[in-house]
Formats: C-alpha cells, structure tokens, sequence
C-alpha cells in the first residue's frame, strides 16, 4: 500500500502553496455559505425565496434537469 | 497484455492504467498499482450509481488477471475538447466534477486529478470518463486535485465570465490549465473583495509563488477537515453554478436575422431531410450549423448529429436545446473550420486535432448550408481547397451555393471595396467545377425565393 501511495505523488505536483491555501479557502468558503444560509432563512422568515436550485448533493437525481429558462449561459 | 502496443497516446500521466485501442474499440487497462482502489471500489458499489445518474461512463470488467484488469467501457462517439465546448457545457462539466467529488468523499474516497479532459460530452449530457481517477480519501487530507480544478476548469470559467468565452479557448494553449497567476493578472481588481475570487485565485496565485521552491511544509502536517473540505466544494459549485457570461447574447434567434424566406426555409428543411433519409446517413455532421435549427428537422433515424459553429451564441443556443429537450443525439461543437483544433501536447498526439477526431468518428453525411460564401469570400479559401476539404470529411455532401446577387454575397463582396474584382472568380460554374474535381453532382435544386442553390453531392474518393 505505501509503494502505491508514493507512486501516486509522483503522478503530479499539487503546487504546495495549492494545499497550504486550502485551510483559508475552506474558512471563507465556510463563512460564505453561513452567511448565504441565513439570509435565506431570513428571507424565507419573510416569504421572499425562491425555491432553491439543485445543489453538488442531487446525484441520480435522473440528471439534474434545471427549467429551459435557467440555461442559458450566453 | 499483447494490446500495450496499442496503448493511446493520451494516457501516459496516470500510472494506475492506460487506455489501448483494440481496433476501433477503446479499453481501458488496470495496472497492478490500482487494484487495492478499484476492488475498494467495487466492494463498495461505487460505480453503479454514477452509471445509473450517467454520470461516470458505464464499464463492464471484461478481463483480469495478475498483471492487467481489462475495463470495457461505453464508447464515446466522438471526443470533444474543453476548448470545443462553449460556456454552459464547461460550467456543466465543473459542476460534474465537484458532485463526483463530493459523491466520492461520501464513501471514503476523493478524485486524484480533476482535468477538464477527464468530462466529454455522451448522449447530450456531460460524463467523466477517467474511472481510474478516484483514489482513497486519506482522513484529514486537502484535496490534491484542488489545484487542478482551479487551472482547468474554475480558472477559465471566471475569465470567460469577465472577458467573453473567447477566454476559454485559452486551454488549447495551456494544456495543463490556465496558470492561477495568469488568471490573478487578468481578473479585474474588484474581484479581490469578493471572498470566493479572492481565495480561490488571488490569494492561491501568492501562495504558489511563495512556496514555489518548496515541496514539503516546514512546519506542521497540512490538514484539511473533511467538513472543510465540503464547505470549499459547496462554495465552488454555487459560485460556479450562478455564473454567467457578461457578454450579451448577439441575438435570441438567430434565423430571424437570415435573409430566408418562410418558404425558402421550409423548402431548404424539406429538402435535406429528404436527401439525408434517401441516402440513410445516420452520422451528420453539420458544419456551420448554427443553433442545430436544420439538424433537428432531419426526422429519420439518426445515431448522432455533430452541429459544429464558429459563433458561440449559436453553440450555447444549441446545447441548451439539448439540454432542455434532453436530446440524446446533439453533439454542439464549437468549431472555427478556417482553424480547426491543433493537435497539443506530448509528441502532439496528446489531444488530438478535430479533424483527425471527425475522420475517425466517420460522418456518413456533411450539411454545409450557407457556409462557402464565408469560406470564399471572408476567408479567401479557393474553391478548389473547400472542394478537397469536405471530399476528406465524408462520402456525401449536402452544400448550400448563394448566388453572386444573394445579399449576403453582395454584402460580403462590397467589405472587398477596392479588392472586389479579385473575388470575381465567386460564381456558380466555377464552384461546380472545382466540387465536380472531387464529387459527383447527384442532384441540385433552386431554394425557391432566394439566390441560392442547394447540391447534393457524393465523393470520388
């Protein structure tokens, strides 16, 4: 098992300052998602949300399928 | 195995396997190493639900022994690139590759890479097609692959939403993504107060250039809580998943700005159908084909139409048809045919170029409609030049000749101002006469209430 570990780190650099980074992006992006999930429950307090978008955990979800007018990127 | 001879040249990085090619199939091999990860995986019914949700492309285990386990996979029709892809079909693709992390993490495991090459597009939908990709979650780990997602995919979406998807051609001159300080100097400086921009791009730009002699931490174990881990995945997806383009859309749709009548339209769609249907071509590839408008009114049996344009409104239109009717035989390709796709990377048969993806694929019939007179007379290609081009592509040829008074003709010929004589040679008889050099004319027939002619055409080669 260890040979197969160390093999994977010569597969391909991470970039230490890529994982060092990780622990702050983490913090921020924990932050940021407190803080969106409050002012949703403060909006919802009021009736003012719209129902929420699929999320990274709707999986099998028959493919996510989003409405025609939600797809257009462009 | 005997089939390492014809192991693909694009998978020479992982040391967990290969791809070979057994004549026109292609399998994917195991090597040794990755036996503990792939037996975990199957002990833990990894793969079937991301089958189920298409999300990862289905295998069956076709061999194993001490040396090799042989995976056959579905195959893919034809491969298409990061840079091939407009904007919502790379934003699709991230979005896949977060939800296989986060599905991953689940179960103990975590992707080892997160190349954009890893996705491509299968039955409308984006698929990651690397199974070789997922490794053991080492408790308390950063992602490794985080760097990885941020070049190819996070990186480029963000400069596209700021500078037009034009940014996302980028990729094909940086096959190993987008460098995050590139990125950092071309993001405007306002996205330094936005938390995500900033810790994803600009805080990680400095932190690479810091400790870009080093290799290991001096002080502490890095360690990432796996909790942590998610919060920075849930972040990403919904930045990413809000993101749009800044550019607005040039138009909404695009056949209310041609110079068709509703006749000439329904003529030309009636048309095609029938040559496409008479002849049995399954594999269409329509070059020039907008927003797949015409691809989509063939109603016989086709396995899969390829609608490839220059224009990335049209090819964002097209993949949100796809998208929205859940379309199965759609491929959108966002595709220059004045400079098609380059081969890249190792010995230049990393990636390889479109033209040679297209021959290998096999079109069984080209739609050229409305494209010769910007082949000609904006890109100044000589009619015998397109005539061998599209006799290379495919054995049948459904071609679109607008006359010298058609109006977009005429527009396009007064852009020459002084230079319009040099484009005398634009007409009928010499167009007939460079294709005859390298097609049989089977049939030709005036679009009715327009200067255009519609041919149908099968190759001597």
């Amino acid at each position: 098992m260890m040979g197969y570990f160390s093999m994977m780190f010569l597969y391909f650099d991470a970039g230490l300052g890529a994982m060092l980074v990780q622990a702050i992006v983490a913090a921020a992006a924990g932050i940021v998602l407190f803080s969106k999930n409050f002012m949703y429950k403060v909006k919802s307090f009021f009736g003012l949300t719209k129902s929420q978008k699929d999320g990274i955990d709707t999986i099998d979800f028959e493919q996510d399928e989003k409405q025609p007018n939600e797809e257009q990127g462009s | 195995m005997k089939s390492k001879a014809h192991r693909h040249q694009a998978s020479f990085r992982d040391p967990s396997g290969y791809i070979v090619r057994d004549g026109s199939v292609v399998k994917r091999v195991i090597n040794p190493i990755y036996f503990p990860v792939y037996d975990a995986l199957c002990k833990a019914d990894f793969f079937s639900p991301l089958f189920k949700a298409k999300m990862l492309i289905p295998h069956v285990e076709q061999e194993r022994s001490a040396e090799a386990i042989v995976l056959m996979p579905d195959q893919i029709d034809l491969m298409t690139y990061p840079y091939e892809w407009s904007f919502e079909q790379y934003k699709q693709a991230a979005l896949l590759t977060l939800k296989l992390q986060n599905f991953a993490l689940d179960r103990d495991f975590s992707l080892k890479d997160a190349s954009a090459y890893n996705v491509t597009f299968h039955r409308g939908k984006p698929v990651f097609i690397d199974t070789l990709s997922f490794d053991f979650y080492q408790k308390d780990s950063p992602w490794r692959a985080y760097k990885q997602f941020i070049t190819h995919f996070f990186g480029p979406l963000v400069l596209a939403h700021f500078h037009g998807a034009e940014a996302l051609k980028m990729m094909q001159t940086h096959i190993d993504g987008i460098p995050v300080a590139l990125v950092a100097s071309m993001l405007p400086k306002r996205t330094k107060l936005s938390p995500t921009l900033y810790t994803n791009i600009h805080l990680m730009a400095k932190m690479e250039a810091k400790h870009k002699d080093e290799y290991t931490p001096k002080s502490r174990s890095i360690k990432l809580s796996k909790q942590s881990l998610r919060n920075l995945l849930r972040s990403l997806y919904n930045y990413i998943d809000q993101l749009e383009l800044m550019q607005q859309t040039e138009w909404g749709d695009y056949y209310n700005k041609t110079n068709y009548q509703p006749e000439s339209f329904i003529f030309k769609k009636e048309q095609i159908q029938k040559w496409i249907a008479g002849n049995g071509a399954r594999k269409i590839l329509d070059l020039g084909g907008n927003d797949g408008t015409f691809a989509r009114a063939i109603d016989s049996d086709i396995d899969l139409a390829v609608v490839a344009d220059v224009d990335h409104n049209a090819v964002a239109l097209n993949y949100a048809q796809v998208k929205a009717n859940k379309e199965v035989n759609m491929l959108p390709l966002w595709f220059d045919v004045t400079q098609p796709s380059p081969a890249i990377g190792w010995v230049n048969l990393e990636r390889e170029s479109i033209l040679n993806r297209l021959s290998a694929w096999g079109p069984e019939a080209v739609l050229a409609l409305a494209v010769i007179h910007h082949m000609t007379l904006s890109a100044n290609i000589p009619f015998a030049d397109s005539a061998q081009f599209f006799a290379r592509l495919s054995p049948l040829l459904v071609i679109e000749f607008p006359k010298r008074d058609d109006s977009w003709v005429d527009s396009l010929l007064q852009r020459k101002r002084e230079f319009i004589n040099h484009f005398d040679h634009y007409h009928q008889e010499n167009f007939e006469k460079a294709f005859e050099e390298h097609f049989k004319i089977l049939e030709k027939v005036n679009i009715p209430g327009s200067d255009r002619i519609l041919y149908l055409m099968h190759s001597r080669q």
